[in-house]
């Protein structure tokens, strides 16, 4: 199998990062219900059992892939520079910052903030005229159908505030 | 009988009168059904005050045309983009994905609307006529028999294990663990939770499905200019009213699958507590079950997007009749008509239909209009909501991110459900990049914690006897069903493999 040029060598510590997460969660799901009722164990040890059971199974056959030849531990398939160079990894710091900054400028702001960042970086910052009004137009439609219509409890902000106070003097 | 037919009569002519309320509310709810964390319930309790304000029927009409139609949006981007606009949806992108990246998009969205709205329209005319009997049905499921139904559902996991089955059943099992998370139904002791208080009530469903499906898709489609396949952006280059008629053709050929699978979903729907999610399912596995091509499901299959979207709508229907019967809200949105309409006076239980057979009858009219009128007014905009797969990803997938990530927060108002839909990506990513079925882990936290809970009830009641799973003939019966549904897959397999060996 390994010596087949055309078929290409797995990235096998790839696919071990979620079986290794369940494993780790399982472990820790465990240690907070040792001393707990069996109402709160019965189910847990149940499923936990059997998805450590599974996930065993597949660190066997992942490493007998892996004595074959049939594949490397690297993690290729899950991150690389690909993964830079399009934009993906900007994108999820861009995210992670919209989350973190919600909460102080509102939503109408963040979400405007967000999405010309992320759509200046994913689209190599070209044609900034069309992603300025792309993001405003979505932002702005936002906070008229979200906050103004439906008065929902968007987070707010500066933004929202100054309408609220334009609209309530006329 | 003639009394009750003039009256359906005059019901359905004072129904068909609030065309001008009904119209708008299908176009509210398909927008609220569409977006993650938006439903028709919370849509329901936002506009309460016009809906106290509006008169008894009025309030009646739009309550029943947003529930419908919210229920029918919430596949809209899940066939789009491969975001459910509800756990209900979940099931629907399954095949409905697919065949948008093939460029159907606009065949997947008329197969939709029309197995929803056919699947919605059947089931209410059924509950209409067998309301009492109907009614029944949640009496005789009890926790044993939940837990087998289910199994049904959750028995998902191993058709989709079918690809990879190691994967498949990793996928779900932590799913059934991060389902877990939360506190016991009996102690309410905490497990798993991390130390974060908000993952007391378990893991919340919107930002799961928001993490899974929308963000780790977001950063999935980035690779490419637009979603589409080649293939798909030539079928879309030159869009006609011709795809359009060729979807509503190639469902109601398929009227027969769209008439089953919307029962199981009316039959779900009957049970209090038992809700969309389940009934898709279910739905969907049912249908691959007893299907000539089960190996055609997950690639674009028809009959897989009919499945689902015939039963979640099946279930409206079915959620009204323990309310109207009984008194008993079916789900969250029941629950909430039932508050409406204590307040205009409407107390519902078995004398409702002898005090206010108008009320009664009149919302499973409203329904059925509903319906109608979706049919009229929804399949033509078919062809135009098919164009967002043509919108390039650099602008689709920050949109996506931003929107439903508000929408994760807006069910609890709690911050910490955008980061946790975050962190649900970021599993969904790697899920998706290593080939590990979102879809399974989905199901797992979606089904997880009802699983539980029935089983501890079962075990409770039965003083710790394990016996008590099959204890019931109801249940005895739906164990034999189970088995039968997972080892036909197998015997339909053999079969038709030694045919092919027969007729290479």
């Amino acid at each position: 199998m390994a010596d087949d040029p055309n078929r290409a060598p797995k990235h096998l510590g790839a696919d071990l990062v979620i079986p290794t997460l369940a494993v780790i969660f399982t472990l820790y799901y465990f240690s907070t219900i040792w001393n707990s009722p069996w109402t709160a164990q019965v189910s847990a040890f149940a499923i936990g059992g059997v998805l450590l059971f599974i996930c065993v199974l597949f660190f066997f056959k992942v490493a007998g892939q892996y004595k074959r030849g049939e594949g490397r531990f690297t993690f290729t398939s899950l991150i690389n520079f690909e993964d830079i160079r399009t934009g993906r990894v900007a994108l999820l710091f861009t995210t992670v910052g919209f989350c973190w900054l919600i909460d102080d400028l509102g939503f109408t702001l963040t979400t405007f903030l967000f999405l010309w960042l992320s759509m200046a970086i994913l689209g190599s910052f070209k044609r900034l005229g069309i992603v300025t009004i792309t993001s405003a137009i979505m932002a702005l439609g936002g906070w008229a159908v979200f906050i103004l219509a439906f008065d929902t409890r968007f987070p707010r902000g500066w933004f929202e505030e100054t309408m609220k106070a334009v609209m309530a003097n006329g | 009988m003639g009394d009750t037919t003039a009256l359906l009569g005059t019901v359905f002519l004072e129904t068909i009168g609030f065309w001008w309320v009904i119209i708008p509310t299908i176009f509210l709810g398909l927008i609220v059904g569409g977006i993650p964390g938006f439903s028709a319930a919370n849509t329901i309790i936002i506009l309460m005050p016009l809906t106290l304000a509006m008169d008894l029927q009025m309030g009646l009409v739009f309550m029943v045309s947003l529930y419908c139609a919210a229920r029918m949006g919430a596949g809209i981007p899940a066939i789009l983009v491969n975001i459910p606009g509800t756990a209900g949806a979940a099931a629907t992108p399954l095949d409905g994905y697919p065949m948008t990246k093939q460029g159907r998009g606009q065949q997947a969205l008329a197969i939709s609307f029309v197995a929803s709205s056919l699947g919605g329209l059947l089931t209410t005319i059924i509950a209409l006529a067998a309301m009492p009997l109907l009614a029944r049905v949640g009496f005789y499921m009890h926790s044993v028999e939940m837990i087998v139904i289910m199994l049904f559902g959750i028995s998902l996991i191993a058709s989709i294990a079918a690809q990879d089955m190691l994967k498949g059943l990793i996928a779900g099992f932590f799913g059934l663990m991060l389902g877990a998370i939360g506190t016991d139904v009996v102690y309410a002791t905490p497990r798993g939770t991390m130390g974060f208080l908000e993952l007391y009530d378990g893991i919340p469903l919107i930002p799961a499905l928001v993490g899974l499906f929308a963000v780790s898709e977001a950063f999935i489609i980035i690779e490419k200019r637009v979603i589409l396949t080649k293939q798909g952006q030539e079928a879309m280059e030159n869009p006609s009213w011709a795809a359009t008629f060729e979807g509503v053709r190639d469902a109601l050929t398929r009227w027969v699958h769209i008439c089953w699978t919307s029962i199981i979903g009316l039959i779900i729907g009957v049970i209090p507590g038992a809700g969309a999610s389940i009934a898709s399912f279910v739905a969907y596995q049912q249908s691959r079950t007893f299907s000539k091509t089960p190996e055609k499901y997950g690639t674009g299959h028809i009959e897989g997007l009919i499945a689902p979207e015939s039963a979640n709508n099946g279930v409206t229907s079915g959620t009204l009749v323990p309310l109207l019967v009984l008194g008993i809200p079916g789900g969250a949105t029941a629950a909430i008509m039932l508050v409406v309409m204590q307040y205009h006076g409407v107390s519902f239980g078995p004398s409702l239909f002898q005090q206010d057979p108008k009320v009664g009858y009149g919302m499973f009219m409203a329904m059925a209009v509903s319906y109608f009128l979706m049919i009229l007014t929804i399949i033509p905009l078919s062809r135009y909501m098919s164009r967002v797969t043509t919108v390039p990803t650099i602008y689709l997938a920050p949109m996506i991110i931003s929107f439903t990530l508000v929408g994760a927060f807006v069910p609890r108002e709690y911050m910490f459900d955008m980061y946790l839909a975050l962190a649900f990506g970021v599993i969904g990513y790697i899920a998706r990049r290593t080939g590990y079925h979102v879809a399974a882990i989905l199901i797992g936290v979606i089904l997880g914690p009802l699983l539980e809970t029935y089983f501890l009830r079962a075990l409770k009641k039965s003083e710790g006897d394990i016996m008590v799973l099959f204890s019931s003939t109801l249940g005895n019966i739906l164990w034999v069903a189970l088995v039968v549904s997972l080892v036909l897959p197998i015997v339909f397999d053999r079969r038709r493999k030694k045919k092919e060996l027969v007729q290479p």
